[in-house]
């Protein structure tokens, strides 16, 4: 049973790390590299963080890049861990951790209907959400929902 | 055609025998349906009218559209509007289904369901209640025995209006039988 | 068509393709399952998801703060009051404020009358998945009377919208008190005896569920499913313990668990927290504070938080139920990621443990694990 500021130092000691945070009680925030995600995913389900909430994905349009987060839980140490990463915005690729969590699948095949991330490895990428989507992926931050609407759909007309 | 069977004697006969015995479909679109169950158990009893529920669209008299409709939701109830025999009575639940309701600016829910499948009555609220739900059946008892309700003569008529927006929204949509 | 956990053969000619779909009463929800059976038995199955979907992360990024809390609420359509919660606490969070204690005591009572009419409705759903009605027909009435206390609060029967960032909407008299503790008395006394000499003491509903969508310790574990379904496996987790929110950290009650994980410890195990919770809300209404509900946050159409993220979860009547929120200091949140509770379950649980369930208890397995489909649809 650790404390925040122990798992803060065996975080900086044994893996590699861009940025280590306490946001608050509970809850802390750590960002990899791309290429050092997998082994510290590995090293920290070995250390009790067996609980995989789920994978998020952010646009940051102004940087050009996409962030992948994905929250870990540990029902031990009872401290929330959000791991994050960043990749590139025109070449969204990235490798599948469906061999760590094989539930993580799903969210990977979530994740490429809505920004169009692609994952390594992961084959099943059919569309699971949406149904015959041909414009662009619909979470992107210049995606304009207000006139794809207009263009599509027609309003109801009121008289009187 | 409809003055026809709106003078003849026998129509009346079957009129009124009908608004006496509807059988709704259980189907549960969207997120109105969740006033359905206590329409239909015992505080406010929808059986001592006459109306039950039906499994199969074959043996179903009344489509309920309880709120929004998904695209993907959309093909799944034209099939089965078209499975259903004749005559047949369709309501729109909530406000969803007369101008896009809470979400208008969704790209995946349609906005006039009118446009799609004839409907027969629409009923106001997010989501109504269920005394405004038996409210709504009384009105639709009334519409059929006057001969009003005549949704599923203005689908064979005007056929091409209805599949050509269906084809604009969904593309292209089989037709089974 | 994948081959999971093995079937007898992989000829084609042997097997047939079952829509378990959305048009179907023992569905719970606008959700199909396609399987393939051979005999009797489910060989290979996968989900039918998005019938749903209406963009509700888009939509929030569109609206200012505070113009999301009616929309929150109707991402899961049995328990509304969570999502309200969660939003609330992800922008408290953020922006760090503190919320008076009268304020987290009423939200904490709000919570708890939604977990009772949750787990009425739900034992009502399996009841009628095996074909006993009356449970049904006696349940919704019984829930009928809590909503009916929401409507004396609030103003709504199904969607509240009471609860927002600073605190509650309006206080609560004394007069409504009193008739929450007469309805936990009705319930105690009248309707929980007649639920369990027509459910719990019926031999062949037992017959039917004991054995039924038994779901392991390491399964359970490395799908990350969290709720009745973990602690029917003999762990004591729980969110209100775990990382407490509200008023828990001031209350006295029992976590129950379950040995054996199928469908009956399951449904037990929502009877028991029934009683738990009634003994919740009595504590919570004897030792109310005074004071303010809310704090004063000036004008609502200019809500502003500073730069910042926060994962927030909450227990909701199935399990944890989280948001992911982000915020880059403007009049809108940048992202505002749902987990709903039956993520693991609806998606990857019916490709890795529905093979091997008989066809009739497909519908027992689909409403005692609890799957919502709104929650993954959004």
């Amino acid at each position: 049973m650790r404390n925040e500021s122990e798992v803060i130092e065996l975080i900086k000691n044994k893996l590699n790390p861009l940025d280590v945070k306490k946001l608050r009680t509970q809850n802390l925030a750590v960002t990899l590299k791309k290429d050092e995600l997998i082994s510290g995913l590995n090293y920290l389900k070995a250390h009790s963080y067996i609980h995989l909430a789920t994978i998020s994905c952010v646009d940051w349009i102004d940087d050009n890049e996409f962030e992948l987060v994905y929250h870990l839980f540990s029902y031990e140490d009872k401290i929330n861990i959000s791991v994050k990463t960043r990749i590139d915005r025109k070449e969204s690729k990235f490798v599948t951790i469906k061999n760590i969590w094989a539930v993580a699948q799903y969210y990977e095949r979530d994740i490429h209907d809505f920004f169009g991330v692609e994952f390594e490895g992961n084959d099943d990428m059919d569309e699971l959400i949406l149904e015959n989507w041909n414009d662009i992926p619909p979470m992107r931050k210049d995606f304009n929902t207000r006139e794809y609407v207009d263009e599509k759909y027609e309003w109801r007309e009121y008289h009187g | 055609m409809k003055d026809k069977f709106k003078s003849s004697k026998w129509q009346e006969v079957i009129n009124w025998a009908q608004k006496r015995s509807l059988f709704m479909l259980h189907y549960c679109t969207g997120c109105g349906a969740i006033e359905l169950p206590p329409t239909m158990t015992s505080r406010y009893d929808m059986s001592r009218f006459g109306i039950g529920p039906a499994a199969t669209p074959r043996q179903a008299d009344i489509l309920l559209i309880t709120g929004y409709l998904s695209t993907k939701t959309l093909r799944r109830v034209i099939y089965t509007y078209e499975q259903m025999q004749d005559p047949k009575f369709v309501m729109g639940f909530g406000s969803c289904t007369i101008n896009g309701g809470m979400y208008w600016d969704s790209y995946n829910t349609i906005k006039q369901l009118d446009k799609y499948i004839p409907v027969d009555l629409y009923i106001a609220g997010c989501m109504p209640r269920p005394e405004a739900i038996l409210e709504g059946f009384m009105e639709l008892k009334n519409k059929i025995e006057t001969g009003n309700a005549d949704g599923y003569l203005r689908y064979k008529e005007d056929y091409d209006f209805y599949k050509e927006n269906q084809e604009k929204v969904l593309g292209e949509v089989k037709r089974r039988q | 068509m994948k081959n999971m956990n093995g079937g007898n053969t992989m000829d084609k000619s042997k097997m047939t393709e079952m829509f378990f779909g959305p048009n179907h009463p023992g569905v719970p929800g606008n959700y199909g399952i396609n399987y393939y059976y051979e005999g009797d038995t489910v060989v290979s199955a996968e989900p039918n998801a998005g019938h749903l979907h209406r963009g509700f992360e888009k939509l929030m990024e569109e609206r200012e703060w505070i113009k999301n809390t009616p929309l929150v609420c109707r991402i899961c359509v049995m328990e509304p009051d969570i999502n309200e919660m969660v939003y609330a606490m992800g922008y408290e969070a953020i922006g760090e404020i503190e919320v008076p204690k009268r304020a987290q005591y009423i939200r904490s009572i709000i919570l708890e009358l939604a977990r009772i009419q949750a787990h009425i409705f739900s034992i009502g759903g399996n009841s009628a998945a095996i074909g006993l009605y009356s449970a049904m027909q006696i349940g919704v009435l019984a829930r009928d009377y809590i909503l009916d206390i929401f409507e004396e609060i609030t103003g709504g029967r199904v969607y509240h919208i009471y609860i927002r960032p600073g605190g509650v909407r309006h206080d609560i008299e004394d007069e409504t008190f009193d008739k929450i503790l007469d309805l936990l008395d009705d319930l105690e006394n009248n309707r929980m005896p007649e639920f369990q000499k027509l459910i719990f003491e019926n031999p062949t509903a037992q017959k039917r569920w004991k054995g039924t969508a038994v779901l392991k310790q390491e399964d359970v574990l490395r799908l990350g499913v969290t709720g009745p379904a973990l602690r029917a496996t003999g762990l004591e987790h729980d969110v209100r313990r775990l990382m407490p929110y509200g008023a828990y950290d001031e209350v006295d009650f029992v976590i129950p668990t379950g040995q054996d994980a199928d469908a009956w410890t399951r449904l037990q195990l929502k009877r028991n927290e029934i009683f738990q919770s009634i003994n919740i809300i009595r504590q919570l209404i004897n030792n109310m504070p005074d004071g303010p509900v809310s704090v004063k946050l000036g004008n609502a159409l200019k809500y502003k938080i500073p730069e910042g993220e926060a994962y927030v979860k909450v227990e909701s009547s199935r399990g944890e139920y989280g948001y992911y929120m982000v915020s880059d200091g403007g009049l809108k949140p940048y992202r505002v990621h749902v987990r709903g509770t039956s993520t693991p379950l609806g998606l990857y649980g019916v490709e890795a443990l529905l093979p091997g369930t008989r066809i009739e208890d497909v519908p027992v397995w689909a409403h005692s694990l609890g799957i919502c489909p709104p929650e993954f649809d959004r």
